[in-house]
Formats: structure tokens, sequence, C-alpha cells
């Protein structure tokens, strides 16, 4: 009995995961993003993109705007936080030691894909 | 840690199922804890903070220094304010890092310059998940990974950090020679034959003797290797053990507290055609678990039945991966914890980590992190934990928003009273003293470092206290 509840939660877990939204971009697409300037590039590289390009990490993608725009709507000072200090699962400053305030924050305007025009 | 993603839909499908029945009758105790208290994010004189990977570590440091050359390295370590610290991916649980002068990175410094046979020349700068490719496009590899690949190669050499497999040392076995950039802004050329002390202590040193900028590091051909993951009966992986070391390229296991169950993992070379590993499951499986401590928190019997439900009874295949061994020795782990691991000598393993057990078992039901136990190779760096003779690791984690603290006074009087030597990176509380018992060369050490360093200008306040500089 016990066994057959189980599953039948099992199936259901599984549903509602294939209901899941999909990235938009596919993995390919994700991995090929990165910031134009070659020092942000550098350090999304090293610091952002194993984890803003894995849908299973649970990080918002980087570009995908149905994840970032709840979170842009918060504030770039209060995501520039979060990012210096830790979030959740996401490890503080993304252990970017050389990363400054500015840094972070064009880090945070290339992944929400609202960068400045220059 | 591999286990699928059945195993945990089917513990989480057993947890929603007691959700349902403890809305009845059971007091369901909820056990998550908040997010652990942060530190401002930027101190008085607005300089950001630096914390580490679980969060328990942190420091602002005045300046952030990310040389591009080793010429600007050593012209950072004569003028940079102290204490100069480097820093890789920030994955020590101890406070080797935190610095109010300069923090260091070496990010700028990283790749392979080139691969002359077995020896490839690194910058330390690289990290271990930068390395694996690059490495394998001139059809080499490191001989051993850890299991996490986020750390640069020169953190990883400086804490001694390792992998598993009986005949296979810590990374810092394979550096065959490495240059060393000290604070009076030279840079020592280092081999068994050249600076033949400052070699042997500076595979292993802390970040204390001066900055590793580049290192010879000995490859192996990249082979293949053949990835089994299973679950079985902690009794069975405890007696199949020695067996399993022996016959494994890698072999380690993770005891599951509380579910009477082991997940081992084993790799051996292959020939066989690649068959890639899916995608990360390790956090699934850990949700399982806590969903299981969350529920069953209060009773071990119930827990234990609740566990070898969902876990076991649907999970009696191995999952299977053959791949490049850069590609399955390590995994993403991407749900943060606190880690105490000590090194002990293989005969005392099994024995202390059968004790480890019974003591979270018995008086600590928030742990739901499986216990990590591996095999390591001897090599002969002063202050390399397995220098002079093969060692066990017993690895115990908590989440990390789980109080860590209660492990210095129940889990290291085990692993100490078995004659183990902390791992540099991880928690524990051993003093100078205690590291000058456990190391032959600890004096040594000290004497060398007093002469590259007399200021200190290394040193924060936890290498001061161990060095007795303080």
């Amino acid at each position: 009995m016990l066994h057959r509840v189980i599953f039948s939660l099992a199936a259901l877990v599984l549903l509602a995961a294939c209901n899941a939204p999909s990235p938009r971009l596919s993995p390919a697409q994700l991995a090929a993003l990165k910031p134009a300037d070659s020092r942000e590039a550098q350090l999304y590289a090293q610091s952002c993109k194993a984890c803003h390009t894995r849908s299973e990490s649970g990080a918002p993608l980087v570009h995908d705007h149905a994840a970032w725009d709840p979170r842009w709507d918060k504030g770039l000072s209060t995501l520039l936080g979060h990012a210096v200090l830790g979030f959740q699962a996401m490890p503080a400053g993304g252990q970017c030691a050389s990363c400054t305030r500015k840094d972070y924050e064009a880090l945070i305007r290339f992944m929400a894909d609202r960068e400045e025009a220059k | 840690m591999t286990i699928s993603r059945r195993a945990a839909i089917g513990a989480a499908g057993a947890g929603a199922a007691v959700i349902g029945a403890a809305a009845v009758s059971v007091d369901v105790a909820n056990r998550e804890k908040p997010e652990p208290p942060a530190p401002p994010a930027a101190d008085a004189r607005g300089d950001l903070v630096w914390r580490n990977w679980s969060g328990i570590r942190h420091s602002y440091p005045k300046e952030r220094a990310a040389p591009a050359s080793e010429d600007e390295l050593a012209h950072i370590l004569k003028t940079s304010p102290a204490p100069i610290r480097a820093v890789g991916a920030g994955h020590s649980f101890m406070a080797l890092v935190p610095t109010d002068g300069t923090l260091l990175s070496l990010d700028s410094i990283a790749g392979v310059t080139h691969v002359d046979g077995d020896v490839a020349t690194v910058w330390a700068g690289t990290r271990l998940g930068d390395l694996g490719p690059s490495l394998a496009t001139r059809g080499r590899a490191m001989a051993n990974l850890p299991d996490i690949n986020k750390q640069s190669l020169g953190g990883a050499l400086g804490t001694a950090t390792h992998g598993t497999g009986k005949h296979l040392p810590a990374i810092h076995a394979d550096v065959k020679a490495l240059r060393l950039a000290t604070v009076d802004g030279n840079i020592l050329e280092c081999d068994a034959t050249k600076n033949a002390d400052i070699f042997d202590a500076a595979r292993v040193s802390l970040g204390s003797l001066g900055i590793v900028t580049q290192v010879k590091l000995e490859t192996v051909p990249n082979r293949r290797l053949h990835r089994r993951v299973w679950l079985e009966p902690f009794e069975t992986s405890l007696a199949r053990a020695e067996e399993r070391w022996n016959r494994h390229r890698n072999f380690e296991f993770y005891a599951v507290p509380f579910t009477g169950l082991a997940a081992n993992i084993a790799h051996d070379e292959t020939d066989e055609p690649a068959r890639p590993r899916g995608p990360e499951t390790d956090s699934e499986f850990l949700e399982a678990l806590k969903t299981l401590r969350n529920l069953f928190g209060f009773s071990n019997t119930i827990r234990k039945t609740a566990a070898q439900i969902a876990l076991w009874s649907s999970e009696r295949n191995p999952e299977e991966a053959v791949d490049e061994g850069w590609k399955l020795l390590s995994t993403e782990r991407p749900v943060r914890f606190n880690e105490m691991e000590f090194h002990l000598p293989a005969e005392t393993q099994l024995a202390a980590l059968q004790e480890v057990v019974a003591a979270i078992e018995a008086h600590r039901p928030d742990v739901f992190f499986p216990i990590e136990v591996r095999r390591i190779a001897p090599d002969n760096a002063w202050l390399s934990p397995f220098q002079g003779r093969p060692r066990g690791s017993i690895a115990v984690h908590c989440y990390y928003r789980d109080e860590y603290e209660f492990m210095f006074s129940l889990v290291q009087p085990i692993l100490r009273r078995h004659g183990g030597r902390p791992h540099w990176g991880k928690l524990n509380s051993l003093t100078g003293a205690d590291f000058a018992a456990l190391y032959p060369r600890w004096n040594d050490f000290l004497a060398l470092r007093k002469t590259l360093d007399p200021q200190g200008r290394l040193l924060n306040d936890y290498l001061k206290g161990i060095f007795g500089e303080a």
C-alpha cells in the first residue's frame, strides 16, 4: 500500500517537473552568451557561468527574463547585496575574489539582460 | 556522490505520504533552520565583504589584487598591505583566507603553458575544473581529482586537497617542480634537487611561505573511466571496503547516517565507448535526506525504516557511466555545507567511522549529509597529512544552515583518538602544539617560514596562532 502511495506521489512530482517552464535558450545558446567587456567576460566565465547557464543549479539563467525580471524589480542594490553576501544556494560573491562593486553590478546587469548602453 | 533522481523522488514521495499522516496524528517538527545571519556587505570604510563558500568566514580586505603576471605578483607581495592572503574558490572552512589587508586572487595567472612528455607546466591560478579539459586537448589528465573541482590549483596544493584511490596520492605529490614568489619580490625555482627543502615545505604550505605561481605537474594519459555508483547496507560497505580499495582505481563510499545504507562509488580504466553521466542529482538526493530528517528526526527507527523503503527498496541497480576521468571524478556539489575531515592511519579508519556514525546517530538527529570515506597514498611533503604512510579519510558534513560546532566536541575527539591529522582547509580546533606532535618536520617548517617571511606579511590571525607568532 505504502509503495503504491509513494509511486503515485512520485508520478505527481514527475508530472510537476514536466510542467515546469523550460529555459528559453538552448544549453548551447546559454553557453555562448558573455559580456561584451573583456574583463567582465573573464569574471563571468570564472565565477557566474557554471551555475547561471545550468538549469539544474537552481540559479536564474542568464538572459532568462521570466527568472530575472521579478528579481530586477527588487532593485540593483538588493541584488548586489545578495551577490556579495550570498543568497540561498549562491555562495558569497560568486566566489569572485577580485570583483569590485562595479564588476558585480555589471555582471548582474548582463545576466538580467539589463545592460546599460555605452 | 550521485544517486538517481528516481531514488530521490521516491524519498520525497515517501515524505509527502507521511505529511498526510502527520497532519492527523504525528507531531512533525520542522527542523529547517533559517538562513544564517550575514555580516554587513561593506565595512565602515566601504570595503566589500569577502566570505568563504559556506559563509562561516568573512573579512573586509582593504585591497583586492588580481595580478596578471608573476612580476606584478612579486611587486604586490613587496608593497601591498599585510596580511596578504591568497584565495581561490574560497572552499576552505578554516580561517585561512580572512584578511583586512590584501586579498590576492591568481585568477589571471592561469592556464597550461605547455606539456613536455608526462609533465604539464601549469599556472597556479588555474581552476581544477578548467585544467581537465585543457589537459585533455593534449591527451593528458591529472592522475586524480577531488570530488569538487572549483578550487584553484594553488589552493588545492596549499591545503593538501586530495581524491581517493589506494595507489593515488594527493595532488601535491604530482608536483615535480614549483616557482615560489616570496615577500622580498623574488621568484624561487624549487624541485627535488634545487631548493629541495623549500620544495618539500612549499608543496603544502597554506600560502605562508610565499605564493606558488607555477608548477610542473606529472600527468597521465587521458583514459576513459567506468563509473559505478550503488547503494547497499552500510555493513556490507564496511566489510568490503578494503577489498574494493585494493581492486578499484578509485573507490570511496558515503555512510548515510540514520538510514543503515551507504553509497559506493568506483572508477576503473576502460576502453569502452563513452556513456556520459546524466545531469547532477546530488542535490535531489540531499533534499530527500533532508526531508527524511525533517519528518522523522524525532525517531531514529522510523527515520531508518522510511529511508530504507524510499531509497533502498527502489535503488538496487548501480548507475553507470563511461567517460574521460576529468568528467567523472568531480561533481558539482551545489548544496553548501560545512565540513570536518581527518586523515587517519588506514588500519584505524573503519573503526573510527563506525564510532562517528554511532555518535551522530546517538546525539545529532539534525545531521543528514552522508559521511565521506576515502583512501589516499602517501607522500613526503613536510605538512602533508599523508606524509609517511597511507591514510584513510573521514569527512563529516553539515548543511550550511545547520549547527556545525558540535563536530569539535563530538567528532574531532574520535578522529584524533584514532590518530587522525586534519585536512588543512577543513574544520578543526588543533593548536600549534597539536600540529607539532603530528608532523615530524613542523619545527623545520616554522624555521623556514621565518626565513622566507620574517615580518609575517603572509600571516593572518589564524596562521599567527598555529605558528606561534601571535
